[in-house]
């Protein structure tokens, strides 16, 4: 990969990305081969309850979004034959495809500019001197403890128009109130210090050999080396900008911006009794997180693992 | 952003460090520019402005200046709020004196003796200016702030527990911990809109709803759920117990549920890492020293995990403090505000009733009673916490 190749000119030296890549990742836990024994039976026994549990509620959506309205009331079980025409019937009359088109511009730009902003701050305090820099770094983190409940009435004012100069005026009801507030949080920046701060010094030493700068550092050396983090950085955002409700439900008032998450809940609101189509709604609202998920669950698992240990 | 010019090092070899170290700075600036901006504006200015708000009579369009007015509508006039501040100082002076503040004195008994007094006048003041409040302030506002202290108290345990037990179950030498985990976390990511429809469908009140069927498999009689506004004490025991006494809804703990439902896999993915620093000779030497596997939970897991415990435990305090899209997703108006939390509250003064300033009064108790509630937690379980 190019990336790779320009890392290896400039270090000139012995180490290797890949090398480098599996330092930085967090240590697997070595596997044994497994022998099963009677008395982990019961354990089994646990973890099946718990999973039951936690699935049961996805399993139960997707049976009932096949049903017809009538065995939503009788108690079935399972439809007798699947009616996939219900999602059809909720993609229309929910508009879930304008509210499908919202979510995925609003969830794209809001992550494209909280990885910006958090990479540049991130490597600020992680590999540049400058005065302030603790005291700034000890601000940042007490801004994590600041409930949105606080922030919510200002903020509103503040993108309604008139408090602070906002370019274009108001932006009620516009792309910039979903994804300009979101675009930067001292949590991203916090975590991907963490990781910029492991890599290696000798790095560094060489680009300024080549005549590299931070920015040309960071661009070309610093982010292939931290895919990990930006990645967890990027699938964090995705499922808090993807699943964000109070916000939206402010800020829009027509289904122009509105995202999935506001669609379905005014869809639910006026769907009455067809149980049915809530269900379908709710699948087709949850089908791109879920997809999302079972791809990258490991380094979503990990990612919140290392960043909430350390956060 | 590159080395300093040629001509300036011809010169001076001190100059150009210097220089070099100033256009760091100022590039440094620079990359911290759009983060700290956006942060300033959308994180740290609306703290100030809220507090600036909520001085005025604000209704959609600023009004008057009314000084501390919506404080006195929301807790009464000055005796209440005082006096239970004055409950919390004594609180913080019993433990002070209780843990020795003089370190040589204290291995006499007697200093014991004013640290219970303190915290005897604590329960008193706070008993007091309970009352005190109640009787003045904003009846909707504070029955929001005990169902939001109902929320937490029994969300958080509830959370903790069941994901410690999972994750020592997880982290035994069994096949799939990769799938289990996996399971655990799922609700986690899915829009909570999509979750709370489906379990306001599973736990409707109607006899043939799943989760009352499941009731009827185990005989046990078909119930409201999130329509009941009785107290789960009185649901399950019959118990008559008079106001906060009563304690939580069956609507409110049909939400702790799913909270759990909800976060639990989350804590089981922070437990599992941090099991992973645990030492597995320590499980070997117990297991030659005859310790079965439930002693090893007690006398190893829980106390080497505790630092992990406690930074769970202070997330979820605040997590569940603020919580707000689930409870606003599945309350019901048969549920006569009784899962009504304070964040809820602050909602409707602001969206239903338009009382701008008075939300941001009440914003700012709630930031108020999340900063004290962490600060005790802190203060009375940090100690306690074994860092190795």
């Amino acid at each position: 990969m190019a990336e790779q190749t320009q890392g290896r000119q400039i270090q000139g030296g012995p180490v290797q990305t890949e090398e480098l890549q599996a330092q930085l990742r967090p240590a697997a836990t070595p596997r044994e081969s497994y022998v099963f024994h009677w008395s982990h039976l019961p354990i089994y026994f646990f973890l099946m309850i718990g999973a039951i549990f936690a699935l049961t509620p996805f399993l139960y959506m997707l049976t009932t979004s096949l049903m017809t309205l009538g065995e939503t009331i009788n108690k079935q079980w399972l439809p007798h034959q699947p009616r996939l025409g219900n999602y059809a019937q909720a993609w229309v009359q929910g508009n879930f495809d304008r509210y499908f088109v919202n979510s995925i511009l609003i969830s794209a730009l809001t992550i494209l500019g909280l990885v910006t902003t958090s990479a540049l701050a991130a490597y600020a305090f992680a590999r540049m001197t400058f005065p302030g820099r603790d005291a700034l770094f000890v601000v940042l983190l007490a801004t994590l403890m600041i409930p949105e409940t606080v922030t919510f009435i200002p903020n509103f004012l503040m993108v309604r128009g008139g408090i602070l100069p906002l370019p274009g005026g108001s932006w009620l009801d516009s792309l910039a109130a979903l994804t300009v507030p979101f675009m930067a949080n001292a949590f991203s920046i916090f975590l991907l210090r963490q990781f910029f701060a492991r890599i290696p010094s000798e790095l560094w030493d060489a680009a300024q050999l080549d005549g590299a700068g931070h920015l040309r550092f960071l661009v070309t050396i610093v982010v292939p080396l931290s895919r990990a983090a930006l990645l967890t950085v990027t699938l964090l955002t995705f499922v808090a900008s993807w699943n964000s409700f109070l916000w939206p439900l402010l800020v829009t008032f027509t289904p122009t911006w509105r995202p999935l998450t506001v669609g379905l809940w005014t869809f639910i609101s006026e769907a009455g009794p067809e149980t049915q189509l809530l269900m379908a709604g709710s699948v087709i609202a949850v089908v791109p997180v879920l997809i999302i998920y079972l791809l990258t669950q490991r380094q979503f698992t990990e990612g919140v693992a290392t960043s909430g240990l350390k956060g | 952003m590159t080395a300093p010019p040629q001509r300036q090092v011809q010169q001076s070899p001190v100059q150009p460090r210097r220089r070099a170290r100033r256009q760091e700075a100022w590039l440094a600036y620079l990359f911290l520019l759009p983060a700290l901006l956006l942060i300033g504006v959308f994180g740290l200015f609306p703290i100030l402005y809220s507090l600036y708000m909520s001085v005025y009579n604000w209704r959609v369009r600023q009004g008057d200046f009314v000084g501390l007015a919506n404080y006195h509508q929301l807790l009464g006039s000055w005796g209440g709020p005082a006096t239970f501040v004055l409950g919390l100082v004594l609180i913080l002076t019993a433990h002070w004196l209780w843990t020795g503040a003089f370190a040589e004195l204290s291995a006499r008994r007697w200093w014991r003796l004013p640290a219970a007094l303190a915290l005897l006048g604590a329960g008193v003041a706070i008993a007091l200016s309970w009352g005190v409040i109640t009787t003045h302030g904003d009846a909707a506002f504070l029955q929001s702030v005990i169902v939001t202290m109902y929320y937490a108290v029994l969300s958080v345990p509830l959370q903790i527990v069941l994901a410690l037990v999972l994750a020592a179950l997880l982290y035994g030498k069994i096949k799939g911990q990769g799938f289990f985990r996996a399971v655990y976390f799922l609700p986690y990511v899915i829009p909570v809109v999509a979750t709370a429809a489906v379990f306001r469908i599973i736990f409707s009140p109607r006899e043939s709803s799943l989760a009352n069927t499941v009731l009827g498999w185990l005989h046990f009689a078909p119930q409201q759920w999130l329509f009941d506004p009785r107290p789960l004490s009185q649901v399950l025991f019959g118990f008559q117990w008079p106001g906060v006494w009563a304690g939580p809804s069956m609507a409110l703990a049909t939400i702790v549920l799913f909270g759990v439902w909800t976060y639990v896999g989350y804590n089981v993915v922070i437990f599992l890492a941090g099991l992973t620093g645990i030492p597995r000779d320590l499980y070997e030497a117990a297991e030659i020293d005859g310790a079965g596997s439930i002693a090893q939970f007690f006398s190893i897991t829980v106390p080497l995990l505790s630092p992990v415990i406690f930074y769970v435990a202070l997330v979820g305090l605040i997590g569940t403090l603020q919580a707000f899209n689930h409870l606003y997703v599945m309350r019901v108006p048969s549920a006569q505000g009784t899962v009504d939390t304070a964040s809820i509250n602050i909602f409707d003064t602001f969206y239903q009733a338009n009382n701008y300033g008075l939300a941001a009064a009440e914003s700012f108790v709630l930031f108020f009673l999340i900063l004290v509630l962490t600060l005790f937690q802190f203060r009375f379980f940090g100690r306690k916490v074994f860092y190795g």
